[in-house]
């Protein structure tokens, strides 16, 4: 990687970086892996190549929700970002099929977080 | 397309769910309103409040809560088509949560420094090289409050001031990530979830204090959280935010990784310091402190990972801000491990001087059996219980140790009527026990004397004059142990000896233990109409309490038993009874 100078940080000061849309985190911290994320991500990644469908899959830490790990948040264009809880391979493959192709979120697996920044 | 997203959820957990009733009320409600092909109603699994009957939200943030079925026409006509808030059903709800510390966990992949970046990151660290000196820097971090998050809750900036001060050729700090508490886990999370971030509060309590050196102490125990901090240390390095001449300026700063073998006693700081010189991990007498003598014999501040974790954000917003966050004594905010008999179990940050209440009810929606709560533990092994009668009191440094526990690292145990707390006390000290160090005298005797003493209690062989003596042992334990954890050890007895004290007597002198956790104390018998006669429990009765065969069934000789509480155990029918 090139070094970082003052100016590059200056830069990115200066310019927040917009809310990006179009990604998949899933939570791969100790409390994460341990409910069987890296299953969930494996399928996430999976079932997206199967249907063709180009989305940023990556990982993340633990948001605190432990007992619903584990967890999936999804943000695509024209929904509101949600995060599923309790997430197992074929949850997996239905958020990719409903959620992320169809549009539609999927019942009884969002987990909803307010959290004052 | 949908344009419009509803959330449901029947929030009352003690009754029959009517979650996917009113999702079809709302749904039908929608199509006489013509408005089904536009908005979609999702059923949640957690809508973030409890209690509150049926609540329905829509997005991105109206409210309803106590919901009845004949409400619906009126919020689908109303709120979803015309925008308009029905102010009686409303539920004005700021979130309970704030994150300074935990700003990027769940949000950035904590193996990339782009993401850091793009969320603020190195910004402070820049501010401080080049728009600020030392002298400001403590200044903003005195007017912040910050204190410390390991335990002792000492101010940041005096002790970084104090190590600043001392006249040394070299000098060092270090993250004390050795988190020994049983039940907390909030360090790890940071260091799994945004290493950056505690990297530099690292790099700038190096620049104030003016260390050319740095050590993350991690225990081996949390091999994910060394990956992470190795992978950011790297990323780091190759950045130029560390080594030689960080950003161009004159400040140059190393960092090495040093693995905690897991002994509790290591994560004090002499014990930690005496750990990374490559000797045995015990305690030194203090004074000195590290500040003047610390690492080979250098001014040296230790920090723990969430003071790091705040360090960041104080300086890019200033510390008025961080302080307007809090209590009169204690400012910003404070992660908890939440964990025990809470129906939500997890990490929460919340503001100091939120009570205990809107912790363990309002986030993490109360007891997962719907039973009382009888009491919550805070600061682990050094710290003590707090009943159900004390929730309402907000949360600060000097309230929790009014109450006799302490806000320690951030574990907080929640304990319903099924809980001993006998038996939580015992737990602890023995804990305590088995992680003496077993250097000075009154730790490493009077910790075991107590535990002789808690164990005959519990298997009810107790007498009066044992809660005396616990007393005395307590007391010359704080008094004459040499470091914090044979200091505290005895807290959780005398916290539960200070509001429990019936349950000690009932412990001694009924035999009884209410909650039943004690196992000597309870009768057991079968309860014949559930027993199949499988035979288990004769089979692991060690006492030859059980006489009978598969044809006969069994019986247990109350004579002989010696209430060990296999033959519970064992039953898969549960045919034996407990009481
Ligand atoms: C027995 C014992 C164990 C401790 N364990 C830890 C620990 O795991 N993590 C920690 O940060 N502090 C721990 N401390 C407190 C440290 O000695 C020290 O006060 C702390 O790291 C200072 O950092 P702070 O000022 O940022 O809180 C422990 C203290 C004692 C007496
Ligand atoms: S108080 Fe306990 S742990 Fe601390 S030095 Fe003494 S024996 Fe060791
Ligand atoms: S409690 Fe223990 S000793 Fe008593 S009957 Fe059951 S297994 Fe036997």
């Amino acid at each position: 990687m090139k070094k970082i100078t003052r100016e590059d940080l200056d830069k990115i000061a200066a310019k927040p970086v917009s809310p990006a849309v179009n990604y998949i985190r899933v939570g791969m911290s100790t409390c994460g892996i341990a409910a069987g994320a890296d299953e969930v991500l494996a399928t996430l990644i999976e079932e997206a190549k199967k249907r063709n469908i180009r989305i940023d899959i990556k990982k993340c830490g633990c948001v605190g929700m432990c007992f619903a790990e584990p967890l999936v948040e999804v943000a695509v264009e024209g929904l509101p970002p949600v995060i599923y809880g309790k997430v197992n391979k074929e949850i997996a493959a239905k958020i990719m099929e409903k959620h992320v192709a169809g549009k539609i979120l999927v019942n009884e697996y969002i987990f909803d977080l307010k959290v004052k920044e | 397309m949908y344009n419009k997203t509803i959330l449901i959820k029947d929030t009352n957990i003690n009754a029959e769910d009517r979650t996917k009733n009113y999702y079809s009320l709302v749904l039908n409600s929608l199509r006489e309103f013509n408005l089904h092909n536009e908005v979609q109603v999702v059923r949640a699994a957690d809508i973030g409040v409890y209690n509150h009957g049926v609540v329905i939200k829509i997005l991105p943030d109206v409210i309803y809560q106590e919901v009845k079925e004949t409400d619906i026409p009126r919020i689908v006509e109303a709120t979803v088509k015309a925008d308009k808030v029905l102010d009686d059903l409303v539920l004005k709800k700021e979130p309970k949560q704030q994150r300074i510390v935990l700003r990027n966990c769940g949000k950035i992949d904590p193996e990339s420094l782009e993401e850091y970046l793009a969320a603020g990151g190195y910004q402070a660290l820049k501010k401080v090289i080049f728009e600020m000196n030392p002298e400001k820097v403590l200044e903003e971090m005195k007017k912040s409050g910050l204190r410390g998050r390991g335990g002792a809750g000492y101010p940041t900036w005096m002790k970084w001031k104090f190590t600043r001060a001392v006249p040394a050729d070299q000098k060092f700090v270090i993250c004390n990530a050795d988190e020994g508490d049983p039940g907390a886990y909030m360090d790890r999370s940071v260091l799994e979830g945004d290493p950056h971030s505690v990297l530099e509060g690292l790099m700038i309590s190096a620049y104030t204090i003016g260390a050319s050196k740095g050590y993350f102490y991690i225990r081996a125990e949390y091999p994910l959280a060394v990956e992470r901090v190795k992978i950011a240390l790297a990323q780091a390095y190759d950045a130029g935010l560390l080594g030689k001449n960080i950003l161009g300026s004159e400040f140059s700063f190393d960092i090495d990784i040093r693995l905690g073998a897991g002994a509790f006693v290591c994560g004090e700081e002499t014990a930690l310091i005496a750990s990374i010189e490559g000797k045995r991990g015990t305690p030194r007498p203090r004074p000195p402190y590290p500040s003047v003598k610390g690492l080979w014999n250098k001014p040296t501040a230790i920090n723990n990972v969430e003071t790091l974790a705040n360090i960041s954000p104080i300086i890019v917003r200033g510390g008025d801000w961080f302080a307007s966050i809090g209590t009169a004594t204690s400012k910003g905010t404070k992660v908890f491990a939440v964990t025990g008999k809470v129906k939500n179990s997890g990490l929460v940050e919340v503001p100091m001087g939120i009570t205990i209440r809107e912790i363990v009810f309002d986030i993490c929606g109360g007891t997962i059996s719907g039973k009382a709560l009888k009491a919550i533990q805070t600061g682990g092994p050094s710290g003590g219980v707090i009943p159900a009668e004390f929730l309402d009191t907000p949360v600060d440094y000097e309230n929790l140790q009014k109450l006799g526990s302490i806000m320690g690292s951030g574990g907080m145990i929640v304990m319903d009527e099924d809980d001993c707390l006998v038996d939580i006390a015992k737990f602890y000290l023995g804990f305590c026990v088995e992680e003496s160090c077993g250097k000075c005298a009154p730790c490493r005797i009077g910790g075991y004397q107590m535990l002789q003493i808690l164990n005959r209690i519990t298997e009810g062989k107790g007498k009066l004059e044992d809660l005396a003596q616990l007393k005395r042992i307590s007391f010359a334990m704080q008094k004459a142990s040499l470091c914090g954890l044979g200091q505290t050890a005895a807290n959780p007895v005398i916290s539960t000896t200070r509001y429990f004290d019936y349950e000690y007597k009932e412990h001694i002198l009924e035999k009884k233990c209410r909650s039943g956790k004690c196992s000597h104390l309870a009768n057991y018998t079968i309860i014949q109409e559930r027993c199949k006669k499988c035979g288990m429990c004769q089979k692991n009765c060690p006492a030859g309490a059980i006489p009978g065969s598969r044809e006969e069934g069994y019986l247990i000789k109350q004579e002989k038993c010696v209430k060990c509480g296999q033959c519970f155990e064992v039953c898969k029918f549960k045919a034996i009874k407990k009481e």
